[in-house]
């Protein structure tokens, strides 16, 4: 099943490369907590798309575990690796911020380990705002921002 | 009461009292009180920018640009991206550095600050002031030959073995203790405990409680909590500690630190046990600190080096950083390695 999720991705992953597409915005940091060189496969890219089933607000690493569907309709939990919830916090977000099932695209690479876990390059909302950013009427300064208050 | 302890402290405080600050907050005995929360992120560099040679200074166009190029990165990322993209390429993203080929995450995770900072009112190329050119001085042979034995460790990201194809043992995976200490949630990464203390990607505030005997710097990065004690001797040579040994006392209304009894891995990369770091805090204005430190290791740099930078009051929070509590990556990292390993002499025996 897990291997399917994979396969799916890197096939569209070829196909993507083929167009020459350059997708920008992945974080760059010279420096984190552990280098996430260390824990994901550059030789397993990933797309997933799901809704949210929970969020750990944990440190070092926030992670947001979304309900993925395959090809042949089986169900997996995935769980992706984001940075700091400290910094969410410093900006108003809450542990209630994110609604559970609110569906949301990944981009990342599988663990090395091979299990459900994947690291965030891009997370988003199904129109294409950035997970936390994106989510309207949480009271959030950036939501506030953004309908102009 | 200024009054009383002024005569209590004789005549030695005067010139000290009479060019401090009227509003500067103080103790109850009299010294500078340095206690609440600061945000030291700054977009400013630690090394100077080659291109700035030894000009010290910003001018306010270039302070300006910095922030801009910052604010203008920061909306560029957090803006919408296409809901119908792909998956990253095959074979890895190139990126560099900690994302490791692989990315790294949304901007909205990151919190390295909106610009530089004053000194005096001039901004800052560096943090770095000494050598002239803000840059590190070169490294001793042994510091040299030290970060060669380290580059030897480390391979660009391809989702294999390496170490087992070329035969480097042990392997940087063979051991949870060969790990870096941030992986292991021992210090934080960048030197955000130091000492010296140095600004880093996210999670930039520090908290200092002040007595007249100790004086307590709590890191927000795996919260550290750097205990100086007041006018005191350093611990024997033999205990060592990951933040060092730090002994302090005033020199008029400036505070010194002094830190030795390293372990054989400080914070500060390339430091070795021999690290010998002093640093000064005093008030530059009301709501801001200036932070100044002398690093000193013989054994890795051939001089001394010396920086500053402002530390801003904040009003915002230290929160938890319970790292140890959900480090899922650690046991992933080498439970990835051992998959790798097995896939590797697979490959071997093949061949």
């Amino acid at each position: 099943m897990q291997q399917e999720v994979r396969l799916k991705s890197c096939r569209i992953a070829a196909s993507w490369l083929a167009a020459g597409v350059l997708l920008l915005g992945a974080a760059v940091p010279a420096w984190a907590h552990h280098a996430f060189g260390a824990e994901f496969d550059p030789n397993r890219p990933l797309l997933l798309k799901g809704p949210v089933v929970k969020v750990e607000w944990v440190n070092p690493h926030t992670w947001i575990h979304i309900e993925v569907t395959n090809e042949d309709g089986g169900k997996e939990v995935w769980m992706i690796e984001g940075g700091t919830p400290n910094s969410l916090l410093r900006r108003g977000l809450k542990r209630d911020t994110i609604q559970i099932g609110q569906v949301v695209i990944v981009d990342g690479y599988q663990a090395k380990d091979r299990s459900n876990r994947a690291n965030g390059r891009d997370v988003t909302f199904e129109d294409g705002r950035k997970f936390f950013l994106g989510s309207s009427g949480t009271g959030a300064p950036y939501d506030k921002e953004r309908r102009g208050q | 009461m200024r009054i009383r302890v002024l005569i209590a402290c004789g005549v030695l405080w005067v010139p000290v009292w009479a060019t401090a600050a009227d509003d500067m907050p103080r103790t109850p005995s009299g010294r500078p009180d340095f206690s609440g929360t600061y945000d030291i992120a700054t977009l400013t560099p630690l090394q100077r920018p080659e291109r700035y040679g030894d000009k010290l200074t910003l001018t306010e166009d270039e302070a300006a640009a910095l922030a801009n190029r910052e604010a203008t990165y920061i909306a560029g990322r957090n803006a919408p991206t296409d809901p119908e993209r792909a998956a990253p390429p095959q074979g890895g993203d190139g990126s560099t550095g900690a994302a490791g080929n692989v990315g790294g995450y949304n901007a909205f995770w990151i919190d390295r600050g909106s610009g530089g900072f004053q000194i005096d009112g001039k901004w800052r190329t560096s943090i770095i002031t000494d050598p002239a050119n803000g840059r590190r001085p070169p490294l001793t042979k042994a510091g040299t030959a030290a970060a060669a034995r380290r580059a030897k460790m480390y391979r660009p990201n391809k989702g294999e073995a390496w170490w087992i194809k070329e035969g480097v043992e042990p392997g940087p995976y063979d051991d949870p203790e060969l790990r870096p200490l941030a992986e292991r949630c021992l210090l934080g990464f960048g030197s955000t405990g130091g000492p010296p203390m140095l600004p880093v990607l996210y999670n930039n505030l520090k908290r200092i409680v002040q007595t007249d005997d100790h004086l307590m710097i709590l890191v927000e990065m795996v919260h550290d909590a750097r205990i100086v004690r007041m006018n005191a001797e350093h611990a024997p040579d033999d205990v060592r500690s990951w933040l060092g040994d730090s002994v302090g006392h005033w020199e008029g209304d400036t505070l010194v630190i002094d830190t030795t009894n390293f372990t054989d891995r400080p914070a500060l990369s390339g430091a070795t046990r021999n690290l010998h770091v002093v640093e000064r805090f005093s008030r530059l204005d009301e709501d801001t600190l200036l932070y100044q430190f002398t690093v000193e290791d013989p054994t890795v740099w051939t001089a001394p080096w010396s920086g500053e930078y402002a530390w801003p009051a904040t009003s915002s929070r230290v929160y938890e950083y319970a790292c140890h509590e959900a480090n899922y990556s650690f046991g992933g990292i080498l439970r990835g390695a051992r998959i790798l390993e097995q896939e590797a002499l697979a490959q071997t025996d093949d061949d």
